[in-house]
């Protein structure tokens, strides 16, 4: 992929657990300065998307291409850390293993950044929007260009939710891009410039905000 | 530091923050290595055996004149066994039933038989079917060789009584009857007062040829009666508690039950904490993952394996146990310790990766664990296919490592195949484990 090409691009990327087929194959591309919303009901198949986009999952077919360079964070609906480890000890960890030169430093700076406690006592014991907050802070980790986020803002408290917009747009200015999954219509109308749609593990619609509403009030009149 | 340090790391720290666990995963297969010891010892056991008399035997029976009272007879040739009274149809019922092991049946006739000394009398042996019937069998073989030397003990006395009236004359018996022997010193005697004669020169040397035989009797019947005979030295080798043997076994079931758990365990958890896929997109590949869980199993083996090896020695040195302890074979233990650990670390990722979430995973690993231990205590001898079956897994291998390591003369060469076995059976283990990892992600 060349600079020119998309950060990130599904092409014909699906994916089968079994005999279910969670999503059908999906052409998809993330671009510099993109804010891609992820919509649909429950089951639609967004955070199937989004970790195959994050290279969390592999494809059943298909491929998902990203630009040479290019890094990736991403932030599960669920909380991807250890339970028996500290705060710290976690951005420690994955700092680390993301190569950060001073992972103490990094990882004091994102506990302060989300206002968590620097504590030993474990995260499992944290409130589930500290766990939330520790999960945005781990995705952070290896100054990512696109940055995937599987309901973000849903455990945050409005301070927080406004922060991690403010993250997200300060990451779009600097030519990265966010995908983010949500079904709250306030952020998507805010947040998004482009949405995918996705029904029953099929991408229905991909373009900008503006069609999507026509999208949408063409598929309720139908 | 590489990711697989990272996460050995992480491991040992999670291990650390859950004391009752790690205290659990130690104490408890301890507590196996002991229950294992205590049915093995039970094995040797004395087995329950009817004895059934149909012949009435006497309260005393004499034979060759020696008093043989039965009971105490039986007592005392009965170690083996628990000789317990019954009648015939009883003694078939109980051993239908198997509360006893075999029926040891005294036959009409058995006492005249045995007085009649012209054949041997028939003790008639029923064994269960069974594991053990192999062993009763050589139990009651051992009874009746019992009671055959004290037979032969008495009969040899009676025989060197008879020797003793042809040597010095006097009163005895024969079957029964009086009997008056003149006796060849009297013979001699009396020779020597006749008129000497080339003939009574003759009679005088095969007399005193005779009489120098005849005092050699004893010791020649007793050696025919036992041509080879055992004698036990008292106080030699070492307790079968402290043997080299236990120790062996307790090494590899202790580090069998810690390698199988924490590797399968700490595999399927990362998918439990929903970090597998965080871990799987470039960060940790698959590979040094199961790598990792690997290494925690061999750090944890070679940690509490030389725990429990420094404790046993302590223990031997300290009560000056026959033997001593082999100090300087550690750093071979070491090597062994690192192997087993991480083989059976690779079978645990197996566990893992196949059972996926960590609260199955544990418990897989737990059920698979007392067969891998059991199938390495067969002897294969007795049980071929439980050899095979046990040599495609690490803890027999294990424990033949670690006795040789520990206390053979030269161990190099079962050391370097058991090595190898351990080395081979990790990389295949390992790369089944890679390979179902992947479902992991799912």
């Amino acid at each position: 992929m060349t600079p020119d090409s998309p950060l990130l691009a599904a092409r014909g990327a699906g994916r089968t657990f079994g005999r279910k087929r969670a999503l059908e194959p999906v052409e998809l591309e993330v671009h510099d300065g993109d804010a891609l919303a992820l919509v649909g009901p429950n089951g639609a198949g967004k955070s199937t998307l989004l970790a195959l986009l994050a290279g969390a999952l592999e494809p059943s077919m298909g491929s998902i291409e990203r630009r040479k360079g290019a890094r990736v964070g991403w932030a599960p609906q669920r909380p991807a850390q250890y339970g028996r480890l500290s705060a710290r000890e976690n951005l420690e960890l994955f700092a680390r293993l993301e190569g950060e030169a001073d992972a103490p430093a990094v990882a004091g700076q994102l506990l302060e950044s989300f206002r968590l406690p620097d504590e030993a006592s474990p995260s499992a014991n944290l409130s589930v929007g500290n766990r939330q907050r520790l999960n945005l802070a781990i995705s952070l980790l290896g100054s990512p260009h696109v940055l995937l986020l599987d309901e973000p803002t849903a455990a945050l408290d409005p301070e927080q939710r406004r922060r991690l917009w403010e993250r997200a747009a300060a990451l779009r200015e600097a030519g990265g891009a966010i995908v983010f999954a949500t079904q709250n219509l306030d952020e998507l109308e805010r947040e998004a410039s482009r949405v995918a749609a996705l029904r029953d593990g099929r991408l229905v619609f991909a373009g900008p905000l503006a069609e999507y509403d026509r999208f949408q009030a063409e598929s309720l009149s139908a | 530091m590489s990711r697989v340090l990272l996460l050995l790391r992480k491991d040992l720290l999670i291990l650390r923050r859950s004391p009752l666990l790690a205290g659990i995963l130690i104490a408890y297969p301890l507590a196996i290595a002991v229950l294992v010891g205590l049915v093995a010892s039970y094995g040797s056991a004395k087995p329950r055996v009817a004895f059934v008399d149909e012949d009435n035997l006497p309260a005393m029976v004499v034979l060759g004149g020696h008093r043989f009272h039965v009971d105490r007879t039986i007592r005392e040739v009965s170690k083996n066994v628990k000789l317990v009274r019954l009648d015939h149809d009883e003694a078939e019922r109980q051993l239908r039933d198997g509360r006893v092991v075999a029926v040891v049946t005294v036959p009409p006739g058995f006492v005249a038989t045995l007085r009649g000394l012209v054949r041997s009398p028939q003790l008639e042996l029923e064994l269960s079917r069974g594991a053990i019937s192999s062993r009763v069998e050589q139990q009651v073989q051992a009874l009746v060789y019992s009671l055959n030397r004290q037979l032969q003990t008495a009969y040899i006395e009676s025989n060197l009584r008879y020797v003793s009236l042809i040597l010095e004359g006097g009163d005895g018996s024969f079957i029964g009857q009086p009997i008056t022997v003149l006796g060849i010193a009297k013979a001699q005697r009396l020779l020597a007062q006749m008129p000497q004669t080339a003939r009574t020169r003759t009679l005088l040397d095969f007399l005193h040829d005779a009489r120098l035989a005849l005092a050699n009797t004893g010791d020649a019947l007793r050696s025919t009666a036992h041509p080879i005979e055992l004698v036990r030295v008292p106080g030699r080798g070492r307790t079968q508690l402290l043997s080299a043997s236990v120790e062996a076994y307790a090494l590899g079931l202790t580090i069998t039950f810690l390698a199988l758990l924490l590797a399968a365990g700490s595999l399927a958890a990362e998918r439990d904490e929903n970090v597998i896929g965080r871990l799987a997109r470039g960060l940790v590949g698959l590979g040094h993952l199961v790598w990792a869980k690997i290494a925690l199993a061999a750090v944890v083996a070679l940690t509490v394996g030389l725990a429990i090896a420094i404790a046993f020695g302590t223990i031997i040195e300290v009560a000056n146990v026959t033997g001593g302890v082999a100090w300087r074979r550690l750093p071979l233990l070491v090597v062994g310790l690192v192997l087993a650990g991480g083989a059976l670390g690779a079978l645990g990722a197996l566990l893992g990766a196949l059972a996926r979430e960590a609260r199955s995973a544990s418990l897989v690993a737990l059920l698979v664990v007392m067969p891998v231990v059991f199938l390495g205590l067969i002897p294969p001898e007795i049980v071929p296919p439980a050899g095979w079956l046990s040599n495609a897994l690490p803890f027999v291998h294990s424990v033949k490592f670690f006795r040789s390591a520990l206390y053979d003369l030269s161990p190099w060469g079962e050391v370097l195949r058991e090595s190898l076995w351990l080395v081979a059976l990790g990389a295949v283990f390992g790369a089944l484990a890679r390979v179902e990892a992947r479902r992991l992600l799912v």
